[in-house]
């Protein structure tokens, strides 16, 4: 006989099932297409708000602001026309010019522009609110610029409106240098992502594994296989459904950037990319990280979910029993902000290496470069030793667990379990 | 093939607790290859248990296990086709999807395993359910997968919980022809049922479980044979009062005949009990006996018996 075709049967029919699911279509094709929505929604809007209905006519009476202001609204999207005071006198000169552009407002700027950087708009409509504020704020930022002229050049006066940088230059040799803000905001994507499948797919197993149980599906199987073959298929299984459901998400996310993206006004795109913060794209280390990370915590927790699902008999119990197992977790998400206010601490370096934690914390840590290569193997290996004795544990509950109606075991008991040969 | 005089099922010695819960007790079980052999009982008597144990699922706290000449444990796969007492299906599968995967944890190749399913399928009458999920069907339906589940790798030993329970007449008599049929090719058959007609009917040796104890074991033929005198069957006219005594197990009534004062009835004896005492009591009693004769117990009868005498743990 051979065990692995039971395992591979088992696997497949779970995988199988579960794709085929309607959860599973509706969850893998619903939860980028909301996110993706999100952002790529209100950008296409404002592509195509650019290119019809952009005219906008400005009357300057201060004087001096159009020569900063025009190139602004034109980077904003908007085609304009500067008009005199003494073009647009009454209101039907107005409307008629407005009619012949056609002009979506007329812009009026004045002293009070100059002095508290209020504006008029005068038209049908007001803009939509990321105009609005586009507008807004080339508007300001002119007048703020036009204000210290005085004192300096408008450039250097740009660079302070933009915020400024704080520099480092670290004493020691070996400080490595604070993270960037692509980097954390990467850390802490990829930590929360991780913390998400894990707790995901890990409930997923442990309701398939209580599924076989309470539906009695497990004694029949179990008279052809052993107890291990049947829990190393779901496990394989389920995260197989994971891992594809990562897969599609990945070549869903390709998918926009090559399909979607180049379909923007180029000046949209540019500024867009420009606005990303500096090393938010991950590199291929830190992709095969995540993945080895994806991979050792599912299986880490997987087992843990495996024997809880075993021990139980109802969902209710389940509900309770897995409290423990979603707190381990949890954990790592609470301590991952602390962590990254002091990644190199050695505490971070104690935390990051604790098992369970380490699918977490560890990926936290080498998205913000702050680990060295050994830690990180460090974490790999430790997490690979401890699945071992997860999966042995988990196995020797599992087997016991999984044909045990009535009551779930205590603790005294499942230590019987375990030491039963 | 294994040793013709092997048997195919072996248990000497089995007991089983569940804490205080005396399941089996010291029980000795031999089944014979090519066997339909019936474990009877009530309900609580400890059949599912050993069932349970008999296919590794529970483990005996004492006492020895063997089928088909191997502990539990290591003839899994090995042609062994077990219908558990509670049945269970995945209920989002469809039906042929299902019978697939089982045959496919028992080593049938695909091609083969959807051949035979589609025979099957057509014998009990579910064709048209192949391609349905398994909650789309009744539940005496899902019990005819599950059972075309147990029986698709055509296994050498068949250990059925209940078969029948579930199940309305018509298919109870499908399944018993079904067993038959199993068994004129050689396949040996363990099934556990409360239903006695039924198991006469259909097993050639039983063994009687109550209170978690074997009380009775053999062929069936033989059993009869050896309990023969202990039943009386008795037409008679008059009152009924007379007809307990001292010597009598339980008495049955099987109706009345044209006359309100006219009775026919089984009467139980105990084993060894004499029934010329009883018809003299009839007589005495000036009851009008039609016809009174000494015949073969029904497995019904042998049990009650049996259980009576050895009392309820």
């Amino acid at each position: 006989m051979d065990p692995w075709r039971n395992s591979w049967a088992v696997l497949t029919r779970e995988y199988l099932v579960r794709v085929r699911s309607r959860a599973f279509v509706i969850s893998t094709v619903l939860v980028p297409l909301i996110m993706g929505g999100l952002v790529v929604v209100p950008l296409a809007m404002e592509g195509r708000g650019s290119q019809e209905g952009s005219g906008l006519l400005v009357m300057d009476r201060t004087g001096v602001m159009t020569p900063l202001l025009l190139p602004r609204l034109a980077e904003a999207g908007f085609t304009v026309e500067v008009v005199d005071e003494g073009e647009l006198g009454t209101p039907q000169a107005l409307v008629r010019r407005m009619e012949l552009g056609p002009y979506l407002a007329l812009l009026e700027l004045d002293h009070q522009t100059l002095n508290e950087g209020r504006a008029l708009w005068r038209g049908e409509a007001p803009p939509p609110p990321l105009r609005r504020l586009a507008i807004q704020q080339a508007v300001v930022r002119t007048a703020v610029e036009l204000r210290l002229e005085v004192e300096g050049d408008p450039a250097s006066v740009g660079r302070l409106l933009d915020g400024g940088k704080l520099e480092f230059r670290l004493l020691g040799s070996t400080a490595p240098a604070p993270p960037s803000e692509g980097r954390m905001a990467l850390a802490i994507a990829g930590a929360f992502f991780l913390y998400m499948v894990i707790l995901i797919y890990g409930t997923m197993l442990l309701r398939a594994v209580l599924e076989e149980k309470t539906g009695r599906i497990a004694e029949v199987l179990l008279s052809a296989m052993r107890p291990w073959e049947l829990m190393l298929g779901k496990v394989l299984g389920v995260g197989a459904v994971g891992l594809s459901q990562l897969a599609i998400w990945l070549g869903m996310a390709a998918l926009i950037i090559l399909a979607v993206l180049p379909g923007l006004p180029d000046e949209m795109l540019a500024g867009y990319l420009a606005a990303l913060p500096p090393g938010l794209i991950p590199g291929p280390g830190l992709l095969g990280f995540f993945l080895v990370s994806f991979l050792l915590g599912y299986f880490l927790y997987a087992s843990l979910f495996a024997a809880v699902g075993a021990m139980c008999s109802t969902e209710e119990e389940a509900q309770q029993a897995q409290f423990p197992v979603v707190m381990l977790v949890v954990v790592p998400v609470i301590l991952l902000f602390p962590l990254m206010e002091n990644p190199d601490s050695t505490a971070s370096v104690i935390l990051s290496l604790v098992p369970f934690f380490a699918p977490i914390l560890m990926f936290g840590r080498v998205a913000l470069d702050a680990a060295p290569v050994w830690q990180a193997a460090l974490a790999v290996g430790i997490m690979g030793v401890t699945l071992l004795g997860t999966a042995w544990a988990a196995g020797r509950i599992y087997r016991v667990g999984i044909l045990m109606q009535g009551k779930r075991p205590t603790v005294p008991e499942l230590w019987k379990w375990l030491r039963r040969p | 093939m294994m040793n013709r005089d092997l048997p195919v099922v072996r248990l000497q010695g089995v007991f089983k607790s569940f804490g205080q819960v005396r399941a089996v007790q010291d029980l000795d079980l031999l089944v014979p290859q090519g066997a339909i052999y019936g474990l009877l009982g009530p309900n609580g008597s400890g059949k599912t248990t050993t069932i349970r144990i008999l296919m590794g699922i529970l483990g005996a706290d004492a006492g020895e296990v063997a089928l088909l000449g191997a502990p539990p444990h290591k003839t899994r796969q090995s042609g062994v086709g077990y219908l558990p007492e509670e049945r269970g299906l995945y209920r989002r599968m469809k039906v042929m999807d299902h019978l697939l995967f089982l045959a496919r944890i028992r080593g049938i190749s695909r091609g083969d395993a959807e051949a035979r399913a589609r025979g099957w399928l057509e014998r009990l009458e579910l064709t048209a359910w192949s391609g349905r999920r398994v909650e789309e069907l009744s539940k005496g339906m899902q019990q005819k997968v599950q059972f075309i589940g147990t029986i698709l790798h055509d296994p050498a030993l068949l250990i059925l919980d209940e078969p029948f329970s579930g199940l309305d007449p018509l298919n109870q008599d499908l399944l018993e022809i079904i067993v038959r049929e199993f068994q004129a090719q050689g396949t040996t058959i363990l099934l556990s049922t409360h239903l006695m007609d039924q198991a006469e009917r259909l097993c050639d040796r039983v063994c009687l479980m109550a209170g978690s104890r074997k009380v009775l074991d053999g062929e069936l033929r033989e059993l009869k044979r050896r309990e023969g005198r202990g039943v009386v069957a008795i037409d008679f006219q008059g009152p009924s009062h007379w007809v307990n005594g001292p010597e009598v197990v339980s008495v049955q009534s099987l109706g009345h005949g044209g006359e309100a004062s006219s009775h026919s009835i089984r009467v139980q004896l105990h084993p060894g009990a004499n029934a010329q005492a009883l018809l003299v009591r009839g007589v005495d009693a000036g009851v009008r006996i039609q016809s009174f004769s000494v015949v073969e117990p029904r497995l019904h009868e042998i049990f009650v018996r049996y259980v009576s005498r050895n009392g309820w743990e």
